[in-house]
């Protein structure tokens, strides 16, 4: 099959008209949306006090608990106290149960994912 | 179809004339529709997705940027929305490899095998994987304009030739018995 050839097909094609009541069809469904009430925003201003207080009681338990570890010598490379405190921070949150937080908050948003995929996203 | 039309309508609508939306969709609609029908092959459908392009259109109105043609962030936020729609529900296809076999004995009109021929390509560029089927449809749609085939798809036009290079290949690899049959009495 030459290149011309398969331009000259798939450019040839006679196009289709739309159905009488399309623009009709397309009106009524424009006129239900302007009339729908505005989608209620997220409520930021309600939620970023709520949400820094709980970032701040993580970061104070995550000192608190470094605070309580034992002192290292400064001759500890640094790679070696990131490391401990790293470990620390983990050791901290798994007692104060943030894993599962955590794992909660995932699979809500492995839910909300896959539900709005299964919707196509509408907007 | 008039681009100052088009700006008209938009600030109309965007004012709270929401009746104004008409004279767009009534300009539009039939690129829409063919549009969405070269991407499913299924009039009834096409019909449903343009409307839902429309839909979308008319909600992101005001992020329409005057710097580029309204009809091409019409084109761009339909190709957008049938990509995705493909995706979610793809359109009924048969693989490449059992594409239509038009019969080619004797007796048949050419004329009419060649028809046949035609529409069994044009389905059988539904069967590409999505990138290639997706540059070959707006490649031909814009009218073999490769610049605005490319601001459909949101991709540089040197991504969008090598795809259309690549989609032809697949499509004369896997239709060799669709090439035998008779060109010169197509329409």
């Amino acid at each position: 099959m030459r290149h011309q050839e398969l331009d000259r097909i798939l450019s040839s094609e006679t196009g289709i008209v739309p159905s009488s009541g399309f623009t009709t069809s397309v009106m009524e469904a424009v006129r239900r949306e302007a009339a729908m009430p505005p989608p209620i925003p997220f409520p930021w201003k309600r939620a970023l006090p709520g949400l820094a207080a709980c970032l701040a009681i993580l970061v104070v338990a995550v000192f608190a608990s470094h605070s309580g570890a034992a002192p290292q010598p400064a001759s500890v490379p640094f790679w070696s106290r990131m490391l401990s405190d790293a470990s620390t921070a983990l050791a901290t949150a798994g007692r104060l149960g943030l894993g599962w937080v955590a794992l909660a908050l995932l699979l809500s948003l492995a839910s909300v994912t896959l539900s709005m995929r299964l919707t196509g996203w509408r907007s | 179809m008039s681009a100052s039309d088009d700006q008209a309508d938009v600030e109309r609508v965007l004012a709270g004339d929401s009746a104004a939306f008409e004279g767009i969709v009534r300009r539009w609609q039939g690129p829409l529709v063919n549009l969405a029908y070269r991407f499913c092959r299924d009039r009834g459908r096409a019909e449903d997705m343009a409307q839902e392009a429309f839909l979308r259109a008319y909600r992101r109105l005001a992020g329409w940027r005057r710097d580029a043609a309204f009809s091409t962030w019409l084109f761009a936020l339909a190709t957008n929305l049938y990509r995705t729609e493909l995706q979610r529900m793809p359109a009924r296809t048969v693989p490449l490899e059992d594409a239509a076999e038009p019969h080619s004995d004797s007796s048949a009109d050419e004329t009419l095998a060649a028809e046949a021929r035609d529409v069994a390509i044009r389905r059988a560029v539904l069967g590409l994987p999505g990138k290639y089927r997706d540059a070959l449809v707006l490649f031909y749609f814009h009218h073999m304009d490769v610049a605005a085939a490319a601001q459909s798809l949101g991709l540089p036009e040197g991504t969008v030739k090598a795809r259309l290079h690549r989609a032809r290949e697949i499509l004369r690899s896997k239709l060799p018995r669709l090439a035998a049959l008779p060109w010169k009495k197509a329409r």
